[in-house]
């Protein structure tokens, strides 16, 4: 089950409450955003357990920093996806540190690029509209896509994975951004 | 004026919007971008908050439920500052006797995020020299008080006990000399296999008792006492 997205002006409004310290407004923004949250750290992690307890850490956060949060300077759900993608990130690569947990790492980042939807229940308009232009990239594109955000690779461990220079990464990485941003139209 | 610098530095807009540099590679940036001129920052940071808010779009096609259970735990941790109650609950899985060991040794770690957190309704309970358990069955599972005279406080953990009824919720009553006070109310989607919920002001109750009620819960106990826990 997927909602459409949440309407970014009723989460401001639900963040300024919540950093007013509003039990009720929080439990609101966990139940609009946290499939949103969820999805992609489970997505980065690939473990129910670790992803529950990234996602927990996630609102914790949401919690303490709402009043941090600035409008002017992007979207709510931009806002708690960034910190929610750094937490998995950040986990992701503690644990890959360590050797015993390579040759599952391998193994994941060597998935074909379609994978990126696979295992994805596609359901809504809002979630085709994002497949149709993840399907407007290459190959090539959505595998860097791939490595670089789901798999919580550097650009540089990206070249090195792709045997390719870094110039060529960072402008493939750059092409697969712009396509999708104009693609989905985000302003 | 673009120098090839400030290229190379625009550059890496996009995987920092990414999260796809190191960490040494991030601090790095980001005090190049603190340096740098006024529009070439201003460049910088609109093609990260692009990067952000196109993958925030991109989110629907990852978009996953979490387990019911996750969404209690998470408004449980936020309101009593308690960033470990996940762990806290797993362990209590196991027994409610572990659960005070296990949680009192994870308590001691969990300050990691912030040098100097609130003491916790939990923390304060197990800390307490006078702490008790005591468990009673609930429908097919089972319902455990974690309590404490000293501190007027306890907290509930719940395994295995099955969500109420649509329609109905879980009250619990603090039973005392001047007849029962509601402790609170769960409802269908606040019960998950495994579910706490925080006792404030135990007063001079003498046990906890359950029923099912109709509707958000009734000012007196309408429903038979399915459990009944001695706060002794």
């Amino acid at each position: 089950m997927t909602r459409p997205p949440p309407p970014s002006n009723e989460l401001d409004v639900l963040l300024r409450k919540v950093a007013r310290r509003d039990a009720a407004a929080f439990a609101a923004v966990y139940d609009l955003t946290k499939s949103r949250v969820y999805g992609l750290v489970v997505r980065v992690l690939r473990d129910s357990s670790y992803s529950e307890e990234t996602t927990q850490e996630v609102y914790l956060e949401v919690w303490r920093r709402a009043s941090e949060y600035d409008s002017r300077k992007g979207s709510a759900l931009a806002w708690m996806l960034t910190m929610a993608h750094h937490r998995a990130v950040d986990r992701v690569r503690a644990e890959t540190a360590s050797s015993a947990r390579e040759s599952r790492y391998i193994t994941v980042s060597a998935d074909p690029p379609r994978d990126l939807v696979a295992e994805s229940v596609i359901t809504g308009d809002e979630r085709r509209r994002v497949i149709d232009c993840l399907d407007t990239l290459t190959d090539a594109q959505r595998q860097c896509i791939q490595l670089a955000y789901y798999d919580g690779m550097t650009y540089s461990e990206v070249s090195q994975r792709l045997s390719a220079n870094l110039s060529t990464i960072k402008s493939r990485i750059r092409d697969a951004l712009r396509g999708l941003r104009n693609c989905l139209e985000v302003p | 004026m673009t120098e090839p610098n400030d290229f190379e530095l625009l550059e890496l807009a996009t995987p920092y919007g990414l999260d796809a540099v190191s960490r040494e590679e991030r601090a790095e940036i980001e005090r190049r971008v603190a340096a740098a001129p006024r529009p070439l920052a201003a460049a910088f940071e609109d093609e990260v908050r692009a990067v952000r808010e196109t993958m925030a779009v991109v989110s629907a096609a990852t978009a996953a439920e979490p387990p019911a259970r996750l969404r209690a735990a998470t408004l449980a941790a936020a309101t009593s500052g308690d960033k470990r109650q996940l762990r806290w609950r797993a362990a209590a899985l196991a027994s409610a006797a572990a659960a005070v060991v296990v949680g009192a040794a994870a308590f001691g770690v969990g300050v990691l995020m912030r040098p100097h957190p609130p003491s916790t309704v939990a923390e304060q309970v197990l800390a307490a020299p006078d702490v008790h358990t005591v468990s009673r069955p609930l429908g097919n599972g089972t319902a455990t008080v974690v309590f404490s005279r000293d501190r007027n406080a306890g907290v509930l953990v719940m395994n295995n006990v099955p969500p109420p009824s649509p329609g109905t919720v879980y009250q619990m009553w603090l039973m005392g000399a001047k007849g029962p006070t509601s402790a609170g109310t769960m409802g269908t989607a606040a019960v998950a296999p495994s579910t706490t919920a925080t006792l404030t002001d135990l007063g001079s109750s003498t046990a906890l008792a359950f029923t099912v009620e109709p509707g958000t819960g009734s000012s007196h106990p309408t429903g038979a006492i399915l459990a009944e826990l001695p706060l002794s």
